[in-house]
Parts: C-alpha cells; sequence; structure tokens
C-alpha cells in the first residue's frame, strides 16, 4: 500500500503539472482582459479627422452596431487589413468607423501638420480601400488611452446601445471575421432589428 | 586609445538618458514618485518591460498620462487605479490577492508544511546497537595483531 503511494503521488504530481504547462503552450499572452467589454464607450469629444469643425461624441455609437477600428497610415498591418474591411463594407454594409491617431509625440514626425496628415490618410485610402464611414480624430490619443488600446490595429465591437461588446487586439482577416467577431456581430445586428421592430 | 573609447562610451549612454528625462517637476517629491511609477507600471505591447524602459507609443503615451495625472496633484493610489481601470491589473507589476493569484503565496507554504510534515513523520532510525560490545571486539583484534 505504502508503496503504490510512493508510486502514485509523485506520477498526480507530474501529470498536473503537465496539463498545466500544456494549457501554458496554447495561451495567448497578448490576449488582456479588456475593461471597457461590456461597458458604456467613454465619453470624448472628438473632431472629424477630415473636417475638423464637426465634433463627435460618445452618443455617435447609439443606434447601430459599429466597428470602431483604431488605425493610423504609420501602422503596416491596418494597411494590410483594409481591402478586407473594405470587402466586408461593400458586401455585408458592416459599419465601419475609424479612431485615428498620428504619432505626434514621436520627435520625428512632432511638426507635422493636419493637412500633411490628410494627404496621407487620403492616399491610403484611395490606394487600399476606403472601408470608414467617418473617421473620428484622436489628437490627444486621451480616448485611446480611456479604451485601454494598446496599439494598432485595434477593433471594438459596440452595439446599437454603445455598449462594447468585443475588443479585439490585432488584424481582422477571413479566419478572425468567421470564428470571432462575425458571429457576434450577425447576433447584434438581429438583436438591433428586434429591438427596432419591437419598438414601433 | 581604450580609455577614449570609455569616455566616447560615457558620454553616449548620459545623453541616451538625458532624451528621456524631459519632464519637469514641482518638487524631487513628485519626481521620485513619477520614477517609482514609471517602473512599476507595466507596458501592454512590450509586455515584459515597464513603462520607463519601453519604447512603445503606448509608453510614451503612458508616461506622459503619469505625469500629467502626478501635475494635477493625484496621488499614487489613484494613478495605479486610473492604469488598472483601462488595461486591467495586468498593468500593474505587483498583483493583487484574487483567488486566482492566492496560489502565488499558498504554493511556497504548502510545500514547506508538507515537507516539514514528511519529515517529521519519518520514522526515527533504529537505536545503534551495543557499542561497548563491539569495541571490546575490536580491542581483542588489535591485541591478536600486535602479537
Amino acid at each position: 500500500m505504502k508503496k503504490i503511494g510512493f508510486f502514485l503521488i509523485p506520477l498526480g504530481i507530474f501529470l498536473v503539472l503537465v496539463v498545466f504547462l500544456f494549457q501554458g503552450l496554447f495561451s495567448d499572452p497578448r490576449e488582456l482582459d479588456s475593461q471597457v467589454k461590456d461597458k458604456q464607450v467613454p465619453a470624448f469629444s472628438l473632431p472629424d479627422l477630415m473636417q475638423p469643425d464637426v465634433t463627435y461624441t460618445q452618443d455617435v455609437f447609439n443606434g447601430e452596431v459599429t466597428i470602431l477600428n483604431v488605425w493610423g497610415v504609420w501602422c503596416v498591418t491596418c494597411a494590410v487589413e483594409m481591402p478586407y474591411l473594405t470587402k466586408l463594407k461593400e458586401e455585408q454594409k458592416v459599419n465601419f468607423v475609424g479612431l485615428y491617431f498620428d504619432q505626434d509625440l514621436d520627435p520625428d514626425f512632432g511638426t507635422k501638420t493636419l493637412t500633411r496628415v490628410q494627404e496621407e490618410v487620403t492616399g491610403m485610402l484611395s490606394r487600399y480601400g476606403n472601408p470608414y464611414q467617418y473617421n473620428i480624430f484622436d489628437v490627444y490619443r486621451d480616448t485611446s488611452l480611456d479604451l485601454g488600446v494598446t496599439g494598432a490595429p485595434e477593433h471594438f465591437l459596440i452595439d446599437s446601445r454603445g455598449v462594447v461588446r468585443m475588443h479585439h487586439i490585432g488584424d481582422i482577416n477571413p479566419r478572425v471575421w468567421e470564428n470571432k467577431i462575425g458571429p457576434l456581430y450577425d447576433q447584434l445586428v438581429a438583436e438591433q432589428q428586434t429591438n427596432v421592430a419591437g419598438s414601433r | 586609445m581604450r580609455n577614449w573609447m570609455f569616455v566616447l562610451l560615457a558620454l553616449v549612454s548620459v545623453s541616451v538618458l538625458a532624451v528621456e528625462d524631459n519632464y519637469g517637476f514641482d518638487d524631487p517629491e513628485q519626481r521620485v514618485l513619477f520614477l517609482k511609477l514609471t517602473a512599476e507600471l507595466r507596458c501592454p505591447m512590450c509586455q515584459n518591460q515597464n513603462i520607463a524602459d519601453s519604447d512603445a507609443m503606448i509608453a510614451h503615451d503612458m508616461r506622459r498620462k503619469v505625469y500629467t495625472l502626478l501635475k494635477q496633484g493625484k496621488s499614487e493610489e489613484e494613478i495605479i487605479t486610473y492604469m488598472k481601470d483601462r488595461y486591467g491589473d495586468f498593468v500593474y507589476y505587483k498583483p493583487p490577492v484574487t483567488a486566482a493569484t492566492i496560489w502565488l503565496w499558498a504554493l511556497p507554504l504548502v510545500f514547506i508544511f508538507v515537507v516539514l510534515f514528511l519529515v517529521m513523520r519519518r520514522p526515527s532510525k533504529a537505536p545503534l546497537p551495543d557499542q561497548g560490545a563491539k569495541l571490546k571486539q575490536a580491542e581483542a583484534m588489535l591485541k591478536q595483531d600486535k602479537s
């Protein structure tokens, strides 16, 4: 009896350790628990990138399911995903809004004027396709900080009540759309339609 | 030649440090607190660096935010909470004690107690056989050798 324990206990500990470490192989260290998930979009008041006189607030997300895409012209992955986002917009009428920020803190880019930024944005959108309804210009990157953005590209799936339902770090490609974002997006759109029908 | 290299290297590193340090503070305590906070807050982008070391844009932004909040007179606790509200517990190098993290402290203690228990429970060795008899035997053998 004692001998069996002598072998079984280390074996048990070993197996527990194997399971624990095996799981670790597939865990994604970049996966942060987003703090804005299931909360209202934090309050902001920011200008349109192209028409600085137009001001947006968090209320723009009320009434329609939106994917808020954090991006910039300096971001290579953003350029890669842009054609696919444009395709989603054209084929599935996905409502993309851009949250644009520039690297104005960087000494090399610090003197960039708004006109220059706009030129670069127009250039990039005409080259890769324009998925955005409009772009919100996060001038001091405060709203990005409030949303818990770590870099670009990142996406926030926002329901028709202005609540963040998913925070996706990284690009949207066919695999991510079909497995992760698409199903929830379709569900939210369906919810919105029943809500609209119910309120009539 | 070698000495000159050292001097050159020393100059280079000083100027690098000086670039990073372009924030002005009201008093030395505020500066110390800024350095402490940027050393204890973790960069969400470059995961094994604090925001003082990291050159990611988000680290720049967080340093700037820490600075702004300090200037507004926020306390250390308030700034940490501010960052945790946005980036989760992940952002602070000292983890809070929760059901999931309690094991970080509990496991070593459990281990110590298990080992102590095993050591205590081990049956003490059988008492040594009579030494006197053995000594006599040895002495007899020695005498035999001498004779």
